[in-house]
């Protein structure tokens, strides 16, 4: 390889990079530039005051509140949905399945993990329908169905943050438990899941993240263009990406517009936000590791 | 602890592990039910066909089905190349605390949502690409591809590096005992030495691609034809579904996205298949 | 020195008109919002993108007055809204069209007309073409016509947008000002008017057909056949490519739904309407 390949090669890598940070940093300012003139707090809360709002006391009709509660609402409800099943089939797989039950299960939460999100999205409501003909006249495209719907979206990175940590638990640690006499039940509870917790919490963590940027998801499942806050698990509701997506094809204003990009920058801090502490919990693992065998 | 207690809960614990499990398979079961009547009434045909026109009887989704491996293949296109450099730059060329920066930035940028790419590409690239292109909305596959790129390039660049970083430090060692530069010991020991894992995230990144809905509903231009080119308007089978998912739900209109969302589980399945045959293969053949 | 008889008579003028003055507000407010008061519940409404503004103000102004009543609006054109209304899923479904025969028969629909609404072919203000005849328009929404060469501007291609299925504005828009031609297959789909606009706004080449109560600055409307799409002539009629829209329930009105339906009739209602680009029934 002659010198000049070599020089090209490195430059290239140095260019790349370069282009990348531009892209993402031409992307990012852009974003706040815009965003800048609609930055205030009659963003959020219209002409309502914060106080009002926060206290559910009057509704906030021409702010982002109701989205931004939307959104907390529905990743709260997911991981309640999704939490208690994906830690149990992850114990479960890490500990009790047999190889033949491996290779199946985790062939289903690999297509599962993989499947398109708009593809789940159908999944809910078809599901709504069914139920809404069969089981009850109550039951429609709603905050319930869509949690659920995201519940089954992040439920492979749980089951998946669960499994790996527990298996990868340094093997003086996992055994010392047995070895006293323990079970396998009180190993779990009692050494097991307590040592892993922060990867699984930095697992969940992850999964909220992703519960919180989806779009298409909820698209599909009850999210609608204006609902206030959601008055019951029955009812529409409202989300951040949602209303993003809506502003840019129906914005009827530059203002209005400039809330768009206010809202992208107050979803981009909520999902930098969780990342950083999913990121941050992660490294508490790191180092710990580093002192074990 | 009892006994009692203990089988109670491991059987418990299998069956959230059944019901996990068993979402995927609902999944498939609802897709197949609902475009079952398609394939009964022997109208499978009539959906890979290339005119859709449901006030006329025409269902085909040939033009979405194109239109999602024409966005695919250019956002790996586009993404590759740079991925390989960015991920050579992280692991080979830059030291120290820069490389970790980059690796960070990389790390945060997996999380930028979706709807932002495609909001600021509205408002960015779509003018840009008009007036480039001189002719079309600036709403085409090109764009929607550049945006697929950008999204799926962190996943990529992480792959990459895992994989570059996973070489046996032996081999490395011995390409430095043997005075080769950094660039050398990248194409002759790295790459070949990585190259499965490389392939992996590949794999994984061209399904991400095909299931991205926002980007392609938002900047493709959803026009119902095959692409001649590349400021072509196009539309994907993942976007079709977005779109038709307003309308009549005992149409046969409404049965064809239940078709589209069976095709994608389908890749989707092919894929993770895929993966686990090319590393079964590997593990063969390192033998 | 006035006399006092004069004072006197002031006086009582002045108290008649306070009286006067408070009555007649006191008699709009309980024509309006005031039936909505001590209610409790939720509306659900969807359906044509169209009606969506006069919505959202109405809806705005009851949940402010009423904080335990919440309305939720979502879109989705007018098909969606005669689907869901007629499977129970909202509680009103909006039509841009009137609904078929079929459909009334099958959900057992109750059709509210509140406005009328005309259908306009929209350009970038950039775009000096502002008139047009409907042949004209059929050729390049079919793709005979497709460079704006051809129509005396620039040499770039005319970029067709159109809306997608469900929609009412379209079904309307494809009978009567393109007397059901073809619609070429490059066209790009929009999901509502409001994104129309956008589209429309953002790009110079483009062409296509919201519903006339949405126009505003961002766009030009074209004058088809030597007739602008103002209100004016929609009223009159000279404008042909007009719809009315519609409110749909299934069976009869009830509570809450038959208080909002009644309150879009109402003249509060219809002056909403008319704000935001439309023609009151009333």
């Amino acid at each position: 390889m002659n010198k000049t390949v070599e020089y090209g090669i490195i430059f290239f890598s140095w260019i790349s990079g370069v282009i990348l940070i531009g892209t993402i940093g031409g992307l990012l300012f852009f974003l706040l530039y815009k965003a800048v003139p609609s930055i205030n707090i009659p963003l959020i809360f219209g002409k309502i005051r914060p106080i009002d709002a926060l206290l559910l006391r009057k509704e906030v009709l021409d702010g982002l509140f109701p989205a931004i509660s939307g959104t907390l609402l529905l990743v709260s409800a997911s991981i309640i949905w999704a939490v208690p099943l994906g830690i149990s089939a992850g114990v479960y797989m890490a500990e009790y399945s047999s190889p033949k039950q491996k290779i199946c299960f985790n062939l289903l939460l690999d297509i599962l993990a993989g499947i398109p999100s708009i593809v789940v999205g159908l999944f809910g409501f078809t599901l709504a329908i069914i139920l809404h003909k069969y089981l009850s006249e109550r039951i429609c495209p709603s905050f319930l169905i869509s949690s659920i719907a995201l519940s089954a979206l992040i439920l492979p990175y749980i089951v998946r943050a669960t499994e790996q940590s527990i298996e990868s638990t340094p093997f003086s640690i996992k055994t010392t438990c047995i070895l006293l006499g323990g079970s396998k039940l009180q190993n779990i509870i009692h050494v097991l899941i307590p040592y892993n917790i922060s990867g699984i919490i930095s697992g969940i963590i992850l999964a909220a993240g992703r519960c919180a940027e989806d779009t298409a998801v909820i698209m599909l499942t009850g999210v609608v263009a204006m609902a206030g806050l959601p008055s019951s698990i029955f009812s529409g509701y409202e989300a951040l990406p949602f209303y993003i997506f809506y502003i840019s094809s129906n914005f009827s204003s530059q203002e209005e517009l400039a809330t768009g990009f206010g809202a992208s920058i107050i979803l981009l801090i909520l999902c930098a936000f969780l990342f950083t502490i999913a990121f941050i919990i992660k490294q508490k693992v790191a180092t710990r590791f580093a002192g074990h065998t | 602890m009892q006994p009692f207690t203990e089988k109670c809960v491991e059987k418990g614990l299998l069956l959230s592990t059944i019901l996990s499990g068993s979402i995927t398979l609902c999944i498939l079961f609802f897709m197949v039910i609902f475009s079952l009547p398609l394939f009964e009434g022997g109208q499978i045909d009539q959906f890979i066909r290339l005119e859709w026109n449901p006030y006329e009887g025409d269902f085909g989704i040939l033009p979405m089905m194109v239109g999602t491996g024409l966005i695919a293949f250019l956002a790996l296109v586009i993404a590759v190349p740079f991925g390989l450099g960015c991920s050579a730059l992280i692991s080979v060329f830059a030291h120290g605390n820069f490389s970790s920066l980059l690796r960070k930035i990389v790390e945060l940028m997996t999380g930028i949502p979706t709807v932002i790419y495609g909001f600021a590409a509205l408002f960015l690239l779509v003018p840009m690409i008009r007036e480039i292109f001189q002719r079309g909305t600036g709403m085409c596959i090109l764009s929607a591809s550049i945006m697929l790129a950008i999204l799926i390039l962190p996943t990529i660049i992480l792959f990459m590096s895992d994989a570059l970083n996973s070489v046996p430090k032996s081999y490395l060692d011995a390409a430095d005992a043997l005075g080769a530069t950094s660039a050398q010991k990248l194409i002759y020991v790295m790459i070949p030495s990585a190259w499965s894992g490389m392939i992996s995230g590949l794999i994984l990144a061209t399904g991400r691609v095909v299931g991205d809905t926002l980007i392609a509903l938002m900047i493709a231009g959803n026009a119902i034809q095959v692409p001649k080119s590349l400021s072509d308007s196009g539309r994907t089978l993942t976007s079709h579904i977005a779109l038709i998912i307003a309308s009549d739900y005992e149409s046969l209109e409404f049965k064809s996205i239940f078709l589209c969302g069976l095709i994608l589980f389908i890749y989707t399945t092919l894929t993770v298949f895929g993966l686990r045959l090319f590393r079964y293969l590997k593990i063969i053949g390192d033998r | 020195m006035m006399k006092p008889g004069l004072i006197l008579s002031l006086f009582a003028t002045l108290i008649f008109l306070l009286i006067g003055f408070s009555l007649a507000t006191a008699y709009e407010y309980s024509s309006g919002l005031d039936h909505f008061s001590g209610k409790k519940g939720i509306i659900k409404i969807a359906g044509g993108t169209a009606h969506i503004p006069v919505m959202k103000e109405a809806a705005r102004k009851i949940m402010r007055m009423n904080p335990d009543i919440s309305i939720t609006i979502a879109g989705g054109g007018s098909g969606v809204g005669i689907k869901q209304v007629g499977e129970g899923l909202v509680d009103i479904g909006n039509s841009g069209r009137k609904a078929t025969d079929d459909e009334i028969r099958r959900y057992g629909l109750k059709m509210f007309k509140f406005a009328i609404d005309g259908i306009a072919v929209i350009l970038n203000p950039e775009n000096p073409y502002v008139k047009m005849n409907s042949q004209q328009l059929m050729d390049i929404f079919s793709g005979k016509i497709n460079s704006w060469e051809t129509m005396g501007w620039e040499k770039r291609g005319i970029n067709v947008y159109t809306r997608d299925a469900s929609s009412g504005t379209r079904k309307i828009f494809w009978k009567k000002a393109l007397n059901k031609a073809n619609i070429t297959k490059t066209a790009n789909f929009i999901q509502s008017n409001g994104a129309m606009k956008s589209a429309i706004s953002l790009d110079p080449y483009g062409i296509g057909y919201i519903s006339a109560g949405h126009i505003d600055r961002t766009v030009t409307a074209v004058s088809l056949n030597g007739v602008a799409p103002s209100i004016d002539n929609v009223r009159k009629g000279s404008y042909k490519i007009a719809r009315g829209l519609y409110m749909n329930t299934r069976g009869e009105p009830e509570g809450l739904t038959k208080l909002f339906i009644d309150y879009i009739l109402s003249r509060e209602g219809q002056e909403i309407a008319g704000a935001k680009g439309f023609i009151p029934i009333k």
